[in-house]
Formats: structure tokens, C-alpha cells, sequence
């Protein structure tokens, strides 16, 4: 059962994965590009972590956009149809979802394995200064979490109906309203910034997405 | 007009203004002011109106001025004669500040062991040098209290926040220019002193500089030139000794400046040091204003040193410091410590590189609270309203 869920959410989701698996090989590669030349010495080191800060936005934008598309593309066809086939099929309904999610996961091994391959070609072939390391591993470790929380939410967003999106999209509403409220009327109140804290600091839900992504650092 | 005096410092305005009348009080004086009154008198007859409007203008100007300066000292003597001060005292720290509910004598608590480890025997000085602090109510738009030369918190202000103010602004004495200028500020607690650490580590790996670098692996030499201890009558050789570094130097932090200096007259010799010329960017960084060249360390490591020595040198270490301005920096640090430069420098690379800072920023159980909210959203999924059968 397994494997017939997987071939066919890799039908419907492989454009996604290569272009994915593609950027992730080809990111931690370019990022140290300027460490190519190993004659500047001291002045290479603080130049190259500036540049690979800089190209470290780009793991967890592609860890969310890979989570996000991925999450789409496994639950598309079965909206389309209305649930109808995954209703009629001899399997537990609870069994089904994590027969979808177990197979979206294991596709998005593939980017998640093209990280970590350009992540260790990238340090492997790059001049690291005196000081530096590569931290190829915990990179690409780091951008699975990433990819695995970011297809979780978008997976159970996607599993629920338009009334769901709904709620969801009314609380935050709600959220975004009272906090214009309280700005208007003076009161000391900062719910985006509480919000903030708990989303966005350990042990918040989306935390693994932030701080400084290095794949080259002291 | 009394404002020339005025301008060279403040005293009472209506002192200020006696001061300049009281010579012409005299009868004499009276005698030789009759006629030049006459001769000015017939003079002003020849000036126009709005010459002498503008004259009255400013008259009125001044009075005003002096009458809000009056007003404040008025003020002032009001709420000391009306006991409008409080004064806080824990160890030798003093506190003047007017009634209010901040929680100043808890975070002077927390903040006097950290300036007396640090000053040790000196810190006593702080009993005549008191902190001016006025906290203000932080919900109301009425004025704040006058206290003049104040630190100005909010009276709701955490004791955390307000014990690292006291830290970080403890009004003890200044040390001479010889400690200052080669420190690059004033001898204070360091609030984080890991982190201060961590980003020196940092700076000894980055630095644009051949001695900074040469220092993290290992060379003591290079560490007293990074840090600023060594002699040298060339800086510019002993810092950055390479020609890139100095080239980078250039066109890093001064191109602008040497841009712009002299209406663009360095504009040729700046482009010459762009295309690689190695005697264009040593003039250029010659040319610079003596101090200003960058040392390739920052204050915090220098600071880091002087902690290190003080902490070594025990409660009597500050006051060694600041006591023989006349000697060289290394040996005046040494005396602080109690052992010689070297031990010293050693002692502060070794803390620096076990201050290497955490290179991953996920904590050691982040893994583990990432993989929890991926089941937890997954159960999410499974409990879809998409999939219950009503």
C-alpha cells in the first residue's frame, strides 16, 4: 500500500522534489564561492562568513517552500476528487493519512539528501581560513527539521476543509484586529509580539527556522 | 549684555551681570559715565528705529532667558529645601534620587558586589561620587523631575534593567589619557562577560589583520601587537604588515573619507591604492590623523585584558592601575596583576579561545521539540473534520 502511495504522490510532486533537490545541492555551492581563491589570507574570513550569512537565508525559505508545495501537491488529487477514492479504499482513515504523510516525508528526503551532498562538496572544496569549520552535517540536519515542521503545518492545513482555513484564517484576523484596537485606544498590549516570542523561540513551533544558518562558521 | 560670559560658562545670570555693573558703581565712575552718556545720548538721536527695536528685542530675549534660569535654580533650592531627595546607600554606592517606587536599592544590591569585585580597595570613592537618578512615572504626560545631570528611568523599571544601568554608568573617577586613549573607554564591569569573550574569539579569527590572526594560532608576539602592548614606532607595519591588508584597509574604512578630504585632492593616490599600489595605501593610511588608524582588536579585547589583570590582581589591583600613569601600559597592567605581560597575554588567549563561540544555534533538545510539533501537527491532520463521519 505504502509503495503505490509513494509512486503516486512522486508522479504528482517529482517537478517539485529535482527543482528542490537541485537549489538544495547547488546553495551551500555557491555560497562559499568566494572562498574559492585561498590567497587572501586574513582578510578572506570575515568576508566569507558575511557571504555565507548571506546565502543562509535561503535554507529555511526553501525548507518552507519545499514543505509548503510538497504538502499541496500530496493532497490535491484527492481533493479534486472529493475524497471520494481514499473513502472507498479497505483502509482505516487514520491509516491514510499516515500512509500520505509517511510518503510526502520520505520524497522529501531526496532535497534533503542533495543538502547535505552539496553541503560537504561545498566545504570540501572550498579554502576555510584558519579559525572556520564546515558544519555540513548539522546544516543539512538542521534543514530537515525544517523541511519536516514545514510539511507538517502545511499538510495538516491542507488535510482540513475550507472551514477549517476559515477558522484559521478568522483567528488570525482577530488577532490582527485587537491589536489595532488596543494601538487606537492606548492600551499596552502586544500581542504580535507575545505571539512572536512563542512561535518563534525555542520551543516554539517555527523556531528551527530561525537564527543564523552557517555552513561555515568559527 | 552679559551674554559673551554666558557663553564661556554658565554662572547666575544676575551675578554674572552685578559683576560687570559693580565697577562703574563708583562716584568717580559716575563722574566719567556723565559725559560719555551725554555723547551717546546724541549719537542714538542719529540711529535709526529699528536698529535700537532691535537692540530692545534682544534685551528681552536675554532677560527672559535668564529669568527661566533663575526660575530653575528656584526650583532646584525648592525641592532640596523641601526634602525632595532621597539617598540610597548600599556598600559604598550612593544613590541620590527623588521619591518614587523604583526598585533602586534592590538593584543596587545586585549591582555593588559587581563594581566592587572589579574596583576592589578604589570602589570606596564612589561614597563622594553619588549616581544622580530620577525615575519618572511612565503613564502620565506631567513633567519629569528636575534633577540635573539625572539618569532618567521609568519608576515601573525592572531591577535587572536598573542594576545594569548602575553598572554599565558607575561615576567613578576617570583614569588618565595613557589608560583611556589605549583602552578606547573607561574601566567598567562587563555585563556579559562570555559573550564579550565569544565575540572576541570571533575578532581573532576575522580581523583583516595578519597579528590578530596570528595571535589565535598562537603566536604571543602577535597578540601584545594585536592588542596594542607592543612598542612600535611603525603601527601601520606591525598591525597590518601585509600589502592586502592594508590595501583592504583603505578601501574598506577610508575611501570615503580619502574620497572627499581636500576637495578630492587624494582621489589620484585612492585609486592608485585601489589598483594594487602598495605605496599609495601606505601614504594614505600615514596620512591619517594620529589615533585613528583601526587597531585590529576592539575595545573588548583590550577590556577583557584589563579584567583579567584586576581579577588576578585582587582588591588592590585597580588602584595599582590607575596609580603610576607614568609607566608604560604592559607594565602598568602587569603591576596590576601581579605577573609579568606574557602570563598575562597568555592567560587572555586562553580564556578567549575557550570562549569559542556555539557555532549551531539550535539547542542541544531542539531536534527532538522540532520532531514533537511535526507528530503534533500530523495528528492535526488525522483529526481533520475532512475525515470524521457524522
Amino acid at each position: 500500500m505504502f509503495d503505490v502511495i509513494l509512486y503516486t504522490q512522486w508522479k504528482w510532486s517529482r517537478l517539485i522534489i529535482v527543482l528542490g533537490s537541485l537549489a538544495g545541492f547547488a546553495l551551500p555551492i555557491v555560497s562559499v564561492q568566494g572562498a574559492a581563491s585561498g590567497d587572501r589570507g586574513a582578510l578572506a574570513a570575515g568576508a566569507l562568513l558575511q557571504t555565507v550569512q548571506s546565502w543562509g537565508v535561503l535554507y529555511p525559505v526553501l525548507a518552507a517552500a519545499l514543505g509548503l508545495l510538497v504538502a499541496i501537491a500530496t493532497w490535491a488529487p484527492d481533493h479534486r476528487g472529493r475524497h471520494v477514492h481514499a473513502l472507498s479504499l479497505p483502509v482505516a482513515r487514520w491509516r491514510y493519512v499516515l500512509l500520505r504523510f509517511a510518503s510526502g516525508a520520505t520524497l522529501l528526503a531526496l532535497p534533503i539528501l542533495a543538502v547535505l551532498a552539496g553541503a560537504i562538496l561545498a566545504t570540501w572544496s572550498a579554502t576555510i581560513p584558519v579559525g572556520l569549520r564546515g558544519y555540513a552535517l548539522a546544516l543539512a540536519a538542521r534543514f530537515a527539521l525544517a523541511v519536516l515542521v514545514a510539511y507538517a503545518v502545511f499538510f495538516a492545513v491542507s488535510a482540513g476543509t475550507a472551514r477549517t482555513a476559515g477558522i484559521i484564517l478568522a483567528v488570525i484576523g482577530s488577532v490582527i484586529l485587537l491589536q489595532i484596537v488596543a494601538s487606537v485606544a492606548n492600551v499596552d498590549l502586544d500581542v504580535f509580539g507575545e505571539l512572536q516570542v512563542a512561535v518563534l523561540n525555542w520551543p516554539g513551533p517555527l523556531a528551527i527556522f530561525t537564527g543564523r544558518w552557517m555552513l561555515i562558521d568559527v | 549684555m552679559c551674554s559673551p560670559a554666558l557663553q564661556e560658562g554658565w554662572q547666575p545670570p544676575a551675578a554674572e551681570c552685578a559683576a560687570l555693573i559693580r565697577p562703574f558703581q563708583g562716584r568717580a565712575t559716575k563722574r566719567l559715565l556723565l559725559p560719555l552718556f551725554a555723547v551717546a545720548v546724541q549719537s542714538l538721536s542719529g540711529q535709526d528705529v529699528p536698529r535700537l527695536q532691535a537692540r530692545a528685542d534682544s534685551l528681552v530675549r536675554e532677560w527672559r532667558r535668564a529669568s527661566a534660569l533663575a526660575d530653575m535654580v528656584d526650583s532646584l533650592d525648592h525641592a532640596r529645601a523641601a526634602g525632595g531627595t532621597d539617598t540610597i546607600s548600599v556598600g559604598a554606592l550612593r544613590i541620590v534620587t527623588n521619591p518614587s517606587p523604583a526598585r533602586l536599592r534592590e538593584a543596587a544590591s545586585r549591582a555593588w558586589p559587581v563594581i566592587d569585585s572589579l574596583y576592589g580597595t578604589e570602589a570606596r570613592q564612589l561614597a563622594q561620587r553619588p549616581y544622580l537618578i530620577a525615575p519618572y512615572d511612565p503613564d502620565t504626560t506631567s513633567p519629569k523631575p528636575t534633577l540635573r545631570g539625572a539618569i532618567q528611568v521609568p519608576w515601573d523599571q525592572d531591577v535587572t534593567s536598573l542594576a545594569m544601568i548602575l553598572v554599565t554608568n558607575v561615576p567613578i573617577g576617570q583614569p588618565d589619557a595613557a589608560l583611556h586613549n589605549w583602552l578606547g573607554g573607561l574601566v567598567v564591569p562587563i555585563v556579559r562577560p562570555e559573550q564579550a569573550r565569544a565575540a572576541v574569539y570571533v575578532q581573532l579569527v576575522t580581523a583583516p589583520s595578519q597579528a590578530a590572526r596570528s595571535c589565535f594560532l598562537g603566536v604571543m608576539n602577535d597578540c601584545r601587537n594585536a592588542l596594542g602592548l607592543a612598542e612600535s614606532p611603525d603601527p601601520l607595519r606591525q598591525w597590518y604588515p601585509s600589502v592586502g591588508e592594508r590595501r583592504a584597509l583603505v578601501v574598506r574604512s577610508f575611501a570615503e573619507y580619502f574620497g572627499y578630504l581636500d576637495h578630492g585632492a587624494r582621489k589620484p593616490t585612492l585609486q592608485s591604492c585601489g589598483a594594487g599600489s602598495d605605496a599609495a595605501c601606505t601614504e594614505l593610511l600615514r596620512s591619517l590623523p594620529p589615533g585613528v588608524l583601526p587597531r585590529p582588536l576592539t575595545y573588548d579585547a583590550r577590556a577583557a585584558l584589563v579584567h583579567i589583570a584586576l581579577r588576578l590582581g585582587g582588591r588592590e589591583a585597580y588602584h595599582r592601575l590607575i596609580a603610576t600613569p607614568a609607566l608604560p601600559i604592559p607594565q602598568r597592567l602587569a603591576g596590576a596583576a601581579g605577573v609579568s605581560v606574557d602570563s598575562l597575554v597568555s592567560l587572555w588567549r586562553a580564556e578567549i579561545l575557550a570562549a569559542r563561540p556555539a557555532p549551531v544555534t539550535v539547542p542541544p533538545w531542539g531536534p527532538w521539540v522540532a520532531l514533537g510539533w511535526t507528530a503534533v501537527f500530523a495528528v492535526c491532520a488525522l483529526r481533520s473534520s475532512r475525515w470524521r463521519v457524522s
